[in-house]
């Protein structure tokens, strides 16, 4: 699919006023509804334990397979391997026809759309009824899931009431209750004259040949209790050895879907359980029961595939939708998947669905990763989309951003052209503006709903030695890596963090071959620059000489640490990128690991609210130093805003190929600054820092944005 | 209060919380409840699927007496158009104020799926401290009934922009009697 297709729906996404509203609503209060549900149940240690056990189950699936066969076999189940969706659904179509089926009532089942199997059934002449509202309302609408969990997302009560109008021939009023009750009424008569039920499993038990349904609303009840055939129909991911094990996954599940402690319905078959046969003779008898194991290639390749093995742990909670800002903006059409969406479903499509969506889609992901710290399973999602990007970049690159990147990673060339760029900078702007539009690489195309700050005229490579740095009996020596922000943009934090460093006894120093991080590359998956960059500043920043590397820029900190993952094939630089890595800490953390923590301060009011970058939160786990740091600077006060740790829309190159994306998240950004009434936005992320300041600027708020470290060195006297 | 009613009270307050309601009755007071619930929302018809503890509770009679059609067969015809149902239930979890039903038995599974209200009845000794002792408690089973079936609560949905509505294809009402056997 071209970019272009890509952009057309985005934007229709966003133009889509129901689905930004519900989805925005529903995100927002998503999160505290999710960290109630848990109280008394340790998240962490039941994801752990999801881990362990699917973990179990992956690395023992013929076993799994076998068993499970074997043991619903033997209390009266038929049990299919298919080992490709075709098969499965021959198999299907086939027990269709041999039982004469007419009419099917199905319970949410994603194995299921994977095989096509309402139109190849309705094609044949079967009725195949989606049960659950949601997906029944889609049905309707001719449509795919917007959600995992809440398909129906983008239709408003009013549209509900138009379908079903059109639907029973009787007019519907948009009242939701009514609405629920017309579902009711109409699915009953399909439910009672079903001749056969297929269900998904959110779990496969081998040992006990059990398959479980979890629902709220009673159909998956309906489906397996009613029609005298029931089918299940799920993927080998659903397994796992013993009924002991499938209890972490329902410990998640529901709190992580719809912050419910458990929904309404857990059912557990287990083989072929009783039905009625004729409901005027009330005979009675045993239900047949079958189970179609789908096992099919894409489902082997990330088995097999070390970097992505862990997909097999997703337990399809749609947690990582719910806190993602990019999907809490587009909702799931855009990622073109009739079955999975997200950031997990650009993995999912990936293997199961199309290769070639999922290379378009991939690019949606802002890597903030949010949708790690909640996964069921404790997938590394961003790591994995990574993954995927460099895949795709190996087969095929952009030559625009391949000639960028390839400039970035020689430092000499990339700096002459940020040199070129400070002079002819004026040339570039809109009068009266301070907007930059023509910088290379990251700083360019960045200039949609904000203003770009300008390059510095000295940069901070040249301003260096020019620092006195008085400081008597040192403690240490630490090397500043500056990254591009600060070398050539912000050089007033790079020397703040000289300042602050020196006021607490540590000498800094600038080794001057140090360039880009190179996190511009990893981000758009070349590796290969991202490689030829880290051993350059492996080379540049000789860690052996200081007792430690500060950055004041998390992306950079997180990337040098990354190093060694870059250099892990090449034994004499992995043990550099090694001690690189371990020295290498960002501003707050170290200044407050080194006893940066003081009372001082020039006492002058300043009002701030705090942004947390990704970086400095989710990959580092750091957010209570800077606070702490700021609060106790006398004059400084804080004032929290609301989902202060959500991405600003910077996600690094990521606003130069979604500026429609990151302008709205932005938006939202900028609406939490102002409710706070904060004079100041302090950040620790370059990255952030201009993405936000340019949002204020852009709409002529008077509000600064400063680096923690600029806020330390001003209100302490020391620049 | 004794640890039995402490249960109770866990239980109680969290079926609650999940739009349910609940009733600590001995065998000789559940019919009354049992009766006056139906006659408050107006249940004309009901399906009961009788077991000992029912029969002992003498609840068909006491319905009847009321004015209320029982059906105790052809539980698969008459689900259909019953407005109530009544069925015992093997077991609870005071922690979540779940109920759970475990067997074969498919026509108490119709009773407790199709009604618009629907009754369950479980015996206070069975209510489990909370999950985890629960799931202890089907691990330790010889063989897993082919059936197991947690019920929390009503069925409900948040489908339509996300409002959470109760009532979907699944009971609008839930009560539990709760039997003080203990
Ligand atoms: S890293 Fe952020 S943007 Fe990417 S999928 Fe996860 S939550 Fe969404
Ligand atoms: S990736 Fe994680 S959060 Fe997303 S659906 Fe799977 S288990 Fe849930």
């Amino acid at each position: 699919m071209a970019n272009e297709a890509l952009k057309q729906e985005i934007q229709s996404a966003l133009r889509n006023t129901t689905l930004s509203r519900t989805l925005g609503k529903f995100c927002e209060t998503y999160p505290e509804k999710r960290l109630k549900s848990y109280a008394g149940v340790n998240f962490e240690e039941t994801r752990d334990s999801i881990r362990e056990v699917k973990g179990y189950a992956a690395e023992h699936i013929d076993e799994m397979i076998e068993k499970f066969t074997k043991n619903c076999t033997a209390r009266g189940g038929h049990v299919f391997h298919a080992t490709s969706t075709e098969e499965a659904m021959e198999y299907v179509r086939n027990l269709v026809r041999e039982k004469g089926v007419k009419t099917i009532v199905k319970s949410k089942s994603m194995a299921s759309e994977e095989l096509h199997m309402n139109k190849v059934l309705g094609d044949d002449g079967v009725l195949v009824q989606e049960t659950d509202l949601g997906e029944f309302i889609i049905a309707l609408e001719g449509n795919t899931p917007v959600h995992m969990v809440m398909p129906a997302l983008h239709l408003n009560k009013e549209q509900v009431a138009d379908l079903f109008t059109d639907y029973t021939k009787e007019k519907n009023e948009p009242i939701i209750a009514e609405e629920v009750k017309t579902a009711r009424k109409v699915m009953r008569e399909k439910f009672t004259h079903a001749d056969m039920g297929v269900s998904g499993a959110n779990v496969a038990v081998a040992e006990t040949g059990t398959v479980f349904t979890m629902t709220n609303e009673g159909n998956g009840r309906m489906v397996g209790t009613l029609p005298k055939i029931h089918l299940y129909v799920f993927g080998i991911e659903k397994f796992v050895n013993s009924l002991s094990d499938a209890r972490y996954i329902f410990k998640a599940l529901p709190r992580n879907g719809t912050g419910q402690r458990l929904t309404t319905y857990l059912s557990l078959y287990t083989g072929a359980t009783e039905v009625c046969l004729d409901k005027d003779t009330d005979e009675k008898g045993p239900k047949e029961f079958y189970c179609v194991i789908l096992d099919d290639p894409g489902r082997r390749e990330i088995l097999a595939d070390e970097d992505f093995r862990e997909v097999y742990d997703c337990i399809r909670c749609g947690a990582c939708l719910d806190v993602c800002p990019a999907f809490a903006l587009l909702g799931g059409h855009v990622y073109g998947s009739k079955v999975y969406t997200g950031g997990i479903g650009t993995i999912l499509s990936h293997f199961l669905v199309s290769e070639e969506r999922a290379e378009q889609i991939q690019n949606i992901c802002l890597q903030c990763g949010r949708c790690k710290e909640v996964c069921g399973g404790g997938l590394h999602i961003p790591e994995m989309i990574m993954k995927l990007r460099e895949r795709s970049t190996e087969k095929h690159q952009n030559p625009t951003y391949k000639f960028a990147l390839d400039a970035v990673s020689d430092r000499k060339l990339f700096h002459s052209m940020l040199r070129i760029a400070s002079i002819a900078q004026p040339a570039f702007m809109k009068p009266g503006q301070p907007m930059m539009r023509h910088l290379p690489m990251f700083l360019s195309g960045l200039s949609e709903g904000r203003s770009l700050p300008k390059i510095a005229q000295v940069p901070f490579r040249d301003i260096f030695p020019t620092i006195p740095q008085n400081v008597e009996n040192p403690k240490g020596k630490i090397a500043i890596f500056t990254g591009c922000l600060l070398d050539f943009v912000y050089v007033d934090t790079a020397t703040a963090i000289i300042k602050d460093l020196n006021s607490i006894g540590y000498v800094v120093d600038m080794p001057m071959g140090q360039s880009c991080c190179g996190a511009p590359a990893t981000y758009m998956g070349d590796r290969k620059n991202a490689t030829v960059t880290a051993k350059l500043n492996v080379d540049a920043m000789s860690a052996e000489n200081y007792d430690y590397i500060v950055s004041a820029c998390p992306t950079c900190t997180h990337q040098l640490r990354e190093y060694q993952e870059f250099l892990k094939d090449d034994p004499e630089y992995y043990e550099k990128a090694k001690a690189l890595g371990e020295k290498a800490y960002d501003f707050c953390k170290l200044f407050h690991m080194l006893g940066g923590l003081s009372d001082e301060g020039d006492g002058k009011e300043m009002n701030i609210t705090y942004h947390d970058s990704c970086h400095l939160k989710r990959s580092m786990g750091v957010y209570e130093e800077q606070r702490e740091l700021l609060t106790h600077t006398k004059g400084v006060h804080l004032t929290e805003m609301k989902e202060s740790d959500v991405c600003c829309g910077f996600g690094g190159t990521y606003s130069i190929k979604f500026p429609e994306v990151a302008t709205p998240i932005l938006a939202k950004k900028i609406e939490h600054i102002k409710e706070t009434g904060a004079d100041t936005v302090a950040v620790d992320c370059p990255g952030c820092m201009m993405q936000i300041s340019g949002g204020l600027d852009a709409r002529g708020l008077d509000v600064d944005v400063k680096h923690t470290a600029v806020i330390i060195a001003e209100k302490r006297g020391l620049m | 209060m004794g640890a039995a009613d402490v249960m109770y009270e866990r239980f109680d307050k969290n079926l609650q919380a999940v739009n349910g309601n609940s009733w600590l009755a001995t065998v000789p007071e559940a019919a009354d409840i049992i009766v006056n619930a139906f006659k408050e929302n107006g249940i004309p018809d009901t399906c009961l699927c009788e077991t000992p503890l029912l029969k002992e509770m003498g609840l068909k009679k006491a319905l009847e007496d009321a004015g209320i059609t029982v059906y105790t067969d052809h539980i698969r015809l008459h689900s259909e158009t019953a407005k109530g149902g009544i069925c015992e239930t093997q077991c609870g979890i005071a922690d979540l104020g779940s109920v759970l039903q475990l067997g074969d038995d498919v026509d108490a599974r119709l009773v407790a799926g199709m009604s618009e209200y629907y009754i369950g009845i479980v015996r206070l000794s069975t209510i489990v401290d909370d999950y985890d002792a629960m799931f202890d408690q089907l691990c330790a089973m010889e063989e897993l009934p082919t059936f197991v079936g947690f019920i929390t609560g009503p069925s409900r949905t948040a489908d339509i922009e996300c409002v959470s509505t109760v009532g979907v294809h699944g009971p609008l009402k839930l009560s539990i009697l709760v039997v003080a056997d203990v």
